[in-house]
């Protein structure tokens, strides 16, 4: 009987978790599934799960519907820039935050949370007219600069540096450490896992935003991938949906290659945390 | 120490960064330089002049997308002074934002595509060009055109817009299932409620196969209250007269009862489109109300016996129109090169003609429908002509500053009577005060 009950509970676990696992990655499935139809099969009512023959021509066809290589050009300009950007701004700040009492700091650090609680929806219009304003609206630019900070990343890496023991910071000072190489060589490597988090966190959500960059670019030259897929839809008329989701996987792959990159320092990170 | 080399660091990267973007912005520009290379034949007046370049902003994705690339390839081709650049903005609606929002910024196309239910917002805001002085120095008038498809051009006595891809409603039929049902093309809705109600197939309690549909979309109710002899705005546009004269309860009965017996397959609100035409192709539809757009994915993709004719009338043939005009800002430096690429679109045999016979939207000139490209289409393709003999009956009767508001107000209406099987007068009485309160505005 003692032996039973676990047995039957790691199946309902299994079972559970399992079910949990479809409902996320069904989609997923789907999208792969689809790229690979023909067009009559997408229309197929119950819809199509194997495609007959699967159909790799769909990706050649979406990649020859724009210029997708300046997309993808700008899309990993873009990001990539977003990323530096960011860890240049946010590790001294979380740094100032976590280790340095200084007046004012908590009514700045509250500020940091106040940006984090701002919906960008609230601010577009006027960064877009401060941005036409200044006349680089044909560049990558308007993409870039008003995300060089990140609030929430200043946040999160102010909670980990402030885990780091007061008491080694001492013993580096100690040794003539400059609060440079403390940074570099103490705090940074201690927060891996803070910091991929941080990287991954803004990485899927540039390289997946659709509604700013459709709102501050208007030339093809300076739009990421997210707006070239959106391109393959038609207007009026019948969408190629075997296209489109070939586009998709196309922009989901890179995420994709990130994350099974940084997925346990993610882990690290929130288990980390979750200890204290 | 710490804050110099921060300094230091900050300035490199942001220098770095710049000179990214900017290699971004020239290495565009460098794609459609390289089609002026083409051919220098064509009749340039003064090699001297600069090179004058016009944006234009367009709303097609996908093939008509290729089209529309294609169209601007060939006119930076034949002219050596004008570089058009074309650049797709999204949907309809997504183009009508972005315009707003350039204009408002200064930074707006030349020439643009604008569908053509918002042209009198832009128009009465007055950033668009007036078109007739462009039009006399062409020699050319409104008669050029196809009377049932400039019924939004000229507003406050300007010409503002004139038709590029336009389309209607038409009625798509799967003549198989008619013919196995030994029934004719419906031509008045007491047949079509025959025909749709006879090509109901129920399987075990469950319908496999409907008599008709179309798509959630304001398009199709105003087809019926014109058919019905009414009118979405009256003549002044302070009101709604279907409402008050029993139209709107009679068209909306009218689809409740086909609802109700598996007659009317009404389709969920996200991707209707999609979903009936995929019905229509997969044969559990017998007939589909449906935009000519859609004809030529159709004509690829049935194996059926497929033919379209007009919607039918209840007292009288009606259609609203759809689709998107061509419009100039009033802020383009350059119109008479934005002139020059519009008169082409709209007049030369390699400009818009071979985009509009590909995609299936209508044609917009008397000379088109002479082309011998749109004769041979409509000889192999019958189901086309269909759509241009319709425009006689062509009406719009949703013409209103205040249109783009009041749709929505509708499309809830339509919500809450074909899901919600609310009460139709009560909830089109309740549409009707909200109508006349955003008319008054």
């Amino acid at each position: 009987m003692t032996q039973v009950f676990p047995i039957a509970r790691r199946v309902l676990e299994y079972v559970l978790k399992l079910c949990l696992l479809m409902v996320f990655i069904f989609p997923f499935l789907w999208m792969i599934s689809t790229s690979l139809q023909t067009f009559r099969e997408t229309l197929a009512y119950p819809p199509t799960l194997v495609p007959a023959v699967p159909q790799f021509v769909n990706y050649l066809t979406a990649l020859e519907a724009g210029p997708f290589g300046t997309y993808f050009k700008n899309s990993i300009i873009i990001t990539l820039s977003i990323i530096v950007m960011q860890m240049v701004v946010l590790i001294p700040a979380a740094y100032g935050f976590a280790k340095y009492s200084f007046r004012g700091s908590g009514f700045l650090f509250s500020l940091v949370l106040l940006a984090f609680m701002i919906p960008g929806q609230v601010t577009f219009i006027p960064v877009y007219l401060m941005m036409a304003d200044w006349g680089i609206g044909r560049t990558l630019l308007p993409q870039i600069i008003p995300f060089m900070t990140n609030a929430f990343g200043i946040f999160l890496l102010r909670q980990y540096f402030k885990q780091v023991p007061e008491e080694l910071i001492e013993a580096a000072r100690l040794d003539n450490a400059s609060e440079l190489k403390i940074l570099w060589k103490l705090m940074l490597p201690m927060s891996k896992p803070a910091l991929a988090t941080i990287a991954l966190f803004s990485f899927v959500s540039h390289w997946n935003d659709y509604f700013w960059p459709l709102v501050m670019t208007d030339s093809a030259a300076v739009r990421p991938l997210t707006i070239g897929i959106a391109m393959l839809r038609e207007t009026e008329g019948i969408s190629n949906w075997h296209v489109i989701m070939a586009g998709n996987v196309i922009l989901v792959l890179p995420i994709l290659l990130v994350y099974i990159f940084c997925s346990k320092q993610i882990v690290k990170a929130f288990v980390y945390s979750g200890i204290k | 120490m710490k804050k110099l080399s921060m300094a230091i660091v900050l300035t490199l990267l942001i220098s770095m960064l710049a000179a990214c973007s900017s290699n971004g912005g020239s290495s565009n520009t460098g794609t459609p330089q390289s089609s002026n290379n083409g051919s220098s034949s064509s009749a340039s007046g003064n090699a001297s002049s600069e090179k004058v370049t016009i944006d234009f902003w367009h709303s097609m994705g996908g093939a008509n997308g290729e089209r529309i690339d294609a169209m601007v390839k060939r006119f930076n081709e034949s002219h050596d002074n004008i570089e058009v650049v074309a650049t797709f903005q999204g949907g309809y609606d997504e183009t009508v934002t972005k315009l707003q929002q350039s204009i408002a910024s200064a930074t707006g196309p030349d020439v643009s595509m604008l569908e053509r239910a918002y042209v009198q917002m832009f128009s009465d805001s007055e950033v668009l060009a007036d078109l007739n002085p462009f039009l006399q120095q062409s020699g050319m008038d409104e008669s050029y055109f196809i009377e049932g498809l400039m019924g939004h051009s000229t507003f406050n006595d300007q010409l503002v817009s004139l038709p590029l891809n336009r389309s209607t409603p038409i009625m798509h039929v799967n003549k198989t299932i008619l013919d196995e049902l030994g029934m004719d093309v419906p031509t008045t809705w007491e047949e079509l409620k025959a025909v749709a109600n006879a090509a109901v197939v129920k399987e075990d309690n469950e319908i496999t196969r409907y008599g008709m549909s179309m798509p959630y979309d304001t398009w199709y109710p105003l087809a019926m209250i014109s058919q019905s002899g009414s009118r979405f705005f009256d003549e002044a546009g302070t009101t709604v007269p279907f409402v008050t004269d029993g139209t709107g309860e009679e068209v909306f009965g009218f689809l409740k009862d086909m609802q109700g017996t598996g007659a009317l397959f009404y389709p969920p609100s996200a991707d209707s489109g999609n979903i009936v035409n995929g019905m229509f192709t997969e044969g559990k539809l017998a007939i589909l109300y449906q935009s000519t757009g859609t004809i030529g994915g159709l004509i690829q993709n049935v194996d059926f016996e497929y033919v379209t004719a007009f919607l039918p009338q209840n007292e009288m043939f009606a259609t609203p129109t759809g689709g998107a005009n061509v419009v100039m800002l009033e802020d383009s430096d350059s119109k008479d090169a934005a002139w020059e690429f519009m008169k082409w679109m709209l007049t030369d045999e390699n400009g818009a003609l071979p985009f509009i016979v590909e995609s299936g939207y209508l044609p917009v000139t008397h000379a088109m429908i002479e082309s011998d490209m749109i004769k041979e289409q409509w000889e192999k393709e019958p189901v086309r002509k269909t759509a241009y003999e319709q425009l006689q009956y062509a009406v719009d009767t949703n013409k209103d500053v205040a249109w783009p508001s009041i749709m929505h107000e509708f499309f809830s209406a339509i919500e809450a009577i074909m899901y919600d099987s609310e009460d139709i007068a009560g909830t089109l009485q309740g549409f009707q005060k909200e109508a006349e309160r955003l008319l008054s505005e």
